[in-house]
């Protein structure tokens, strides 16, 4: 409980920033973050999907180990992939158990698996897609598959005002301290003194409300002087700012590595008896 | 769609506005969201799952159309991709089903300052969402496992535990970050935030006396054609080209199942809403 | 044709709005002028300016009648979006007219939507004409709040128009960064030929810049002059609360007709006449081993995390006492740890390493509800303190979280004292700049605490409102033990200030009376501080002691009128 007493210590403005960055900057000198992005929503469209449909143990298998080593490839922490496959068996858990009391048996057990390994598969490759994808080529592809334009900008806005909001969220959130009472007693399990930071987290959001609408206001004027609204529906703005995208020998390369192991495992799933 | 055209007209720029405050406030109360941590009793988990009142308070006072798909970009930019936590089409269902949930709370609401028709669509935005979740996770585990029905135990356990999530999010979320602070916001900013954006408040009192004139029936066909079009602006406004492209991979199927339950749930709330406020308005004429 | 801009009987009402805002307005602006609006608050300044890009009537659309041409385009008939192609607009709020991500990526935002294929060159270029280029990688949020202001300009000159209108820049930055968009903008009209338009109340700043004036009085044209013409009508612009430079005012006040408009003809102009022989009044020093200790700062140090992992030091080895009964200003530039320095006191932030008492209750160890006992904060941004509906409710929030007896009765009596009484109803987020000020002091004083710690409480205003705040500033000392302000306005510290602390990187280079700094040069220069105008001409002339105020100077002159040849005056210019 003591972390909801640091509340607002944590947030600080300097941690969102380094967050952010980190982000940003992130790891994007793999094989991986090199792929346009394109290439990468259309691998992430099989693997993101197509488990749902198979059923064979042996493939899902095939795919599972395929997904991990790309997923390393990206240089994205092994904690994350160990925290997110134990989550997942934990969730299967959870079923196991309720099944076992709502009189199942225990050959509930492989079904399980089967969709923990689905689910893994699913998400592994979401991390390989996205993870090592910064926000900005990520708007771009979103741009380049048809998602409208508003949703590219909306990226680099979040980026732009998400610090500067953030800052003004903690200014509130410090004036009702400053002159507000927090609890005398901290009550069972600190409940009084959590409500009371809850109460201020949620309250902080109606001066919030007021200053953001004059922000959009301003914005949106300026997005009218600066053309905006007409960008968004511009195919020649479009080609122009897509205009680095590229599919390249990588891409293909890639592409073409990850079609010739499925194959190979969806054939030898015909002789293997798993 | 035809109802909410009627109720407002919105310029570019200020659909751009609602848009833009929805994002971002949303979105920036996602992140703190993510930063706070949970607490686990047990089963029962107290986390401050979302900030639900604030999509809740602009659909409210907003076209809620905007205010409920900004907020659903808002969720996606600032919560997972800035903090790289993108996941392809998981975000794809959040967006979906968010929006339909806040978009819903929105139309209830004709009058701001009736605190109980305010109320309702808190608990109503909260409560589709949080259904249509439960519906989407069972749903997974019914594609995900072969013979479903056939593995003995399995669906009772399924619809149990997550039954039980829908309702302890739908208690402590609905209650402590919908119901209560969407009331104390919502009187607060009606008629004071709508000039900000060079808005007038929606006053609806001239245009919906409409409906109080029509005959059951019609309402019911009206309600069914709007929810029916909704399901599709959703598709369209979700990215069609996406859904294009990965109709071969036989997706289709899961979205399809997604958008029946969504408006099954849709139809049975909103017949039970404009029912309640239905007879409510009689009174008063009385 | 010359002309660049074209008002003819423009009327404009905004929708709601009771009387027109602008009222049958003409105006006629050359190629290459250099002009400064001015006007009092509502006479129409921001909306004349905002006629020019076709924001009204395009996108305010409120009664509009009459013609505007800019660049030979009627505003009606042309877009927002085409009218942008030759008028760039600094908003007053420029924070928000940023909208992408990185520097380049902003400045080149709207030639980019004009499917421009250069759009990148643009930008760069745009980028190197304000001195920003080679911060064109990062991220808009990791800029200085005047870097953000040369942005703006930027994002306006990319695409390369002729017109650059620019919303009150020295509103909103320091007197530094105000002088360095003054220099960008000189550049930008004389080697570049741009038309210049700025809606400015610091009149120095006119004097040294602008080269015609343009006056508004409710939402009509008084004149349009030039600035030398414009800045000697002192009793005019007094009336309608626009300050000429102090020069032009001491001058003007002891009588004489063609009165200087800059330091350098001010220093000519007096330079003569200065009286000798006046008494050098001896210096107090203050003794300050009596007096009681309220806050004692002992060797603090505080640092954030940053990006590369390393820590980014913002206050070190701080060692301070301050004492009941002083009134203490902290300056220095943006950065140098003013803000953080006051935060530390309220207990929102805690000491790296060494530890602040307040009253020997030490800081560390509290909360900031507890500290809010002793110290008030009041914000540099006023909106930031306004977490209730109203006024009143915001002024009594604190005494009602206490439940202080009869603490109503108070609050009236300080709705009062801030002369807030008729709008205690309003919400503080919707009044103007200067009340919302009024608010804030008026929170900060039903605290009623033992110390106030104002974070820049003049900036923002213009100077009629900043003078009128200065008084409730006074005011406060008579109820409260210590006052601290954070400030840049060197008027308010050479005014009200009777000990002066500079902050430079985080330490404190100067600690002392406002005599010793003022007459420290070298000091001065280094902490970016800006002295105002009648001490540096006092410095100039090399009077004993150094004036502070008009006031003071002409009574200096005054007293010895007879030397005070008055018909020469007009000979020296």
């Amino acid at each position: 409980m003591a972390a909801a007493k640091s509340f607002a210590d944590k947030l600080s403005f300097e941690q969102i920033k380094i967050e952010l960055l980190n982000t940003a900057y992130g790891n994007d000198r793999t094989l991986i973050a090199k792929l346009d992005p394109r290439t990468l929503f259309l691998w992430y469209a099989f693997f993101g999907i197509a488990p749902w449909f198979i059923h064979s143990r042996f493939i899902l298998a095939g795919m599972l180990l395929f997904v991990i080593g790309t997923t390393i490839m990206t240089k994205v922490s092994r904690l994350i992939i160990f925290i997110l496959i134990l989550g997942l068996l934990g969730e299967s858990g959870y079923l196991l158990i309720a099944s076992l009391f709502f009189g199942g048996n225990l050959g509930i057990i492989i079904p399980l698996l089967v969709l923990t390994m689905k689910l893994s598969v699913i998400s592994l490759a979401s991390i390989t897609a996205f993870c090592s994808m910064s926000p900005e080529r990520l708007g771009e592809g979103l741009l380049r598959i048809g998602v409208p334009g508003q949703v590219s900008f909306s990226i680099s806005y979040g980026y732009r005002m998400l610090p500067t909001l953030f800052e003004e969220y903690n200014h509130i959130f410090m004036s009702y301290r400053l002159r507000g009472k927090s609890p005398e007693k901290h009550g069972l399990f600190y409940f009084r003194t959590v409500i009371y930071f809850i109460k201020l987290a949620v309250k902080s959001f109606y001066p919030l409300l007021l200053s953001m609408a004059k922000r959009a206001r301003t914005t949106v004027e300026a997005l009218e002087t600066k053309g905006g609204q007409y960008a968004f529906r511009n195919p020649a703005v479009k080609k122009l700012k897509l205009a680095n995208l590229r599919i390249g020998k990588t891409d293909y390369f890639f592409l073409l590595i990850s079609v010739l192991y499925l194959i190979s495992i969806f054939i030898s799933s015909h002789y293997v008896s798993f | 769609m035809t109802q909410i055209k009627e109720r407002y007209t919105l310029t570019q720029s200020q659909k751009m506005m609602v848009f833009i405050l929805s994002m971002s406030l949303y979105g920036l109360s996602n992140m703190i969201t993510e930063l706070v941590p949970e607490v686990n009793v047990g089963p029962v988990n107290f986390s401050i799952e979302y900030f639900a009142f604030i999509p809740l308070t602009l659909c409210i006072l907003f076209h809620p159309f905007y205010a409920a798909i900004g907020a659903s970009f808002g969720e996606i930019i600032f919560g997972e991709i800035m903090l790289g936590q993108f996941s392809g089409f998981g975000e794809m269902e959040k967006l979906v089903i968010f929006t339909l949930a806040m978009y819903v709370a929105g139309i209830i609401v004709n009058n701001p300052k009736n605190r109980v028709q305010v109320g309702i669509a808190a608990v109503t935005g909260v409560v589709i969402h949080q259904f249509l979740n439960m519906v989407s996770d069972i749903a997974k585990v019914w594609i995900g496992v072969e013979d479903f029905e056939a593995v003995s135990g399995l669906p009772q356990s399924v619809v149990a535990i997550e039954g039980f999530s829908f309702l302890n999010d739908v208690l402590f979320s609905g209650i402590l970050f919908a119901l209560l602070p969407t009331l104390y916001l919502v009187p607060r900013l009606y008629g004071k935030i709508e000039p900000l954006l060079g808005m007038k408040p929606c006053d609806n009192k001239t245009k919906y006396p409409i409906s109080g004139i029509l005959k059951p029936r019609f309402i019911l066909v009206g309600v069914l054609l709007s929810a029916a079009a909704m399901g599709f602006e959703f598709l369209s406004e979700a990215g069609i080209d996406i859904f294009e492209w990965e109709a071969d991979f036989g997706s289709t199927a899961i979205w399809i199942s997604l958008a029946v339950a969504a408006v099954v749930a849709l139809i049975t709330i909103i017949v039970l809403v404009t029912g309640k406020n239905k007879a409510k308005r009689g009174m008063a004429n009385e | 044709m010359n002309e660049l801009i074209h008002v003819e009987n423009v009327t404009f009402q905004y929708p709601g709005a009771e009387h027109p805002v602008l009222n049958k307005m003409n105006l006629s602006v050359k190629k290459g002028e250099f002009l400064a609006v001015i006007g009092s608050n509502g006479s129409g300044k921001s909306t004349l300016c905002k006629l020019f890009n076709g924001l009204i009537p395009h996108f305010y659309t409120g009664d509009f009648e009459g013609s505007v041409t800019v660049s030979g385009l009627n505003i009606v008939e042309n877009s927002v979006a085409d009218l942008s192609c030759h008028v760039g607009y600094v908003f007053q709020d420029f924070e928000n007219q940023l909208v992408q991500a990185r520097v380049l990526e902003d400045v080149s935002f709207a030639p980019l939507n004009f499917g421009m294929e250069d759009y990148l060159q643009r930008g760069r270029r745009a980028l190197e004409l304000v001195g920003l280029a080679h911060l064109a990688d990062e991220f808009v949020w990791q800029l200085s709040g005047g870097q953000k202001h040369l942005l703006a300009l930027a994002g306006g000159l990319a695409m390369n128009p002729d017109i650059i209108v620019i919303d009150e820049p020295t509103a909103q930055l320091d007197p530094y960064h105000a002088k360095e968009i003054y220099e960008v903008l000189k550049k930008l009209n004389e080697q570049y030929g741009k038309t210049i338009i700025s809606i400015e109340h610091h009149t120095e700043f006119i004097a040294e810049y602008c080269r015609t004036v343009l006056l508004l009085n409710k939402g009509s044209v008084l004149w349009k002059r030039s600035t030398r013409e414009a800045l000697s009508e002192v009793e005019l612009l007094t009336e309608l609360a626009i300050y000429p430079p102090q020069a032009a005012q001491a001058a003007s006040r002891l009588g004489a007709d063609n009165v200087p408009i800059t330091l350098n003809e001010a220093i000519a102009f007096f330079k003569e006449k200065v009286p000798c022989g006046m008494p050098s009044v001896p210096r107090q020093k203050p003794d300050r081993s009596q007096e009681e200790t309220v806050i004692r700062f002992d060797q603090v140090g505080f640092s954030y995390k940053s990006m590369n992992k390393k820590r980014a030091q913002v206050l070190k080895n701080i060692n301070l006492s301050l004492n009941k009964g002083e009134q203490v200003a902290i300056v220095g530039n943006n950065g140098a740890g003013k803000s953080t320095l006051l935060r530390l006191i309220t207990g929102v932030k805690k000491p790296e390493s060494g530890s602040i008492t307040v009253r020997s209750q030490s800081v560390a160890s509290c909360a900031p509800e507890k500290m809010a006992d002793h110290v008030a904060y009041i914000y540099q941004n006023p909106e930031q303190m306004f977490i209730d509906d109203s006024v009143k409710k915001d002024v009594a929030f604190f005494p009602r979280a206490r439940k202080i007896k009869g603490y109503e009765a108070k609050i009236d009596e300080i709705l009062k004292q801030f002369d807030l009484v008729d709008l205690q109803d309003k919400d503080s987020r919707l009044m103007s700049g200067g009340q919302q000020r009024r608010a804030s002091l008026a929170i900060g004083a039903a605290m009623n605490p033992s110390v106030i710690l104002l974070d820049e409480p003049t900036a923002s205003l213009d100077m009629a409102t900043r003078k009128h705040l200065t008084q409730f500033i006074l005011k406060l000392k008579e109820q409260i033990d210590l006052v601290m302000i954070a400030t840049h306005d060197m008027q308010l510290v050479s005014e009200w200030a009777t000990r002066v602390i500079v902050l430079h990187h985080g330490q404190i280079i100067f600690d002392g009376n406002k005599e010793e700094l003022f007459s420290n040069p070298a000091l001065m220069d280094k902490a970016g501080l800006v002295p105002p105008q009648i001490v540096t001409l006092s410095l100039a002339l090399n009077v004993e002691p150094i004036d502070y105020s008009v006031d003071s100077f002409i009574n200096r002159f005054k007293e010895a009128r007879g030397e005070w040849p008055l018909q020469k005056a007009s000979q020296i210019n």
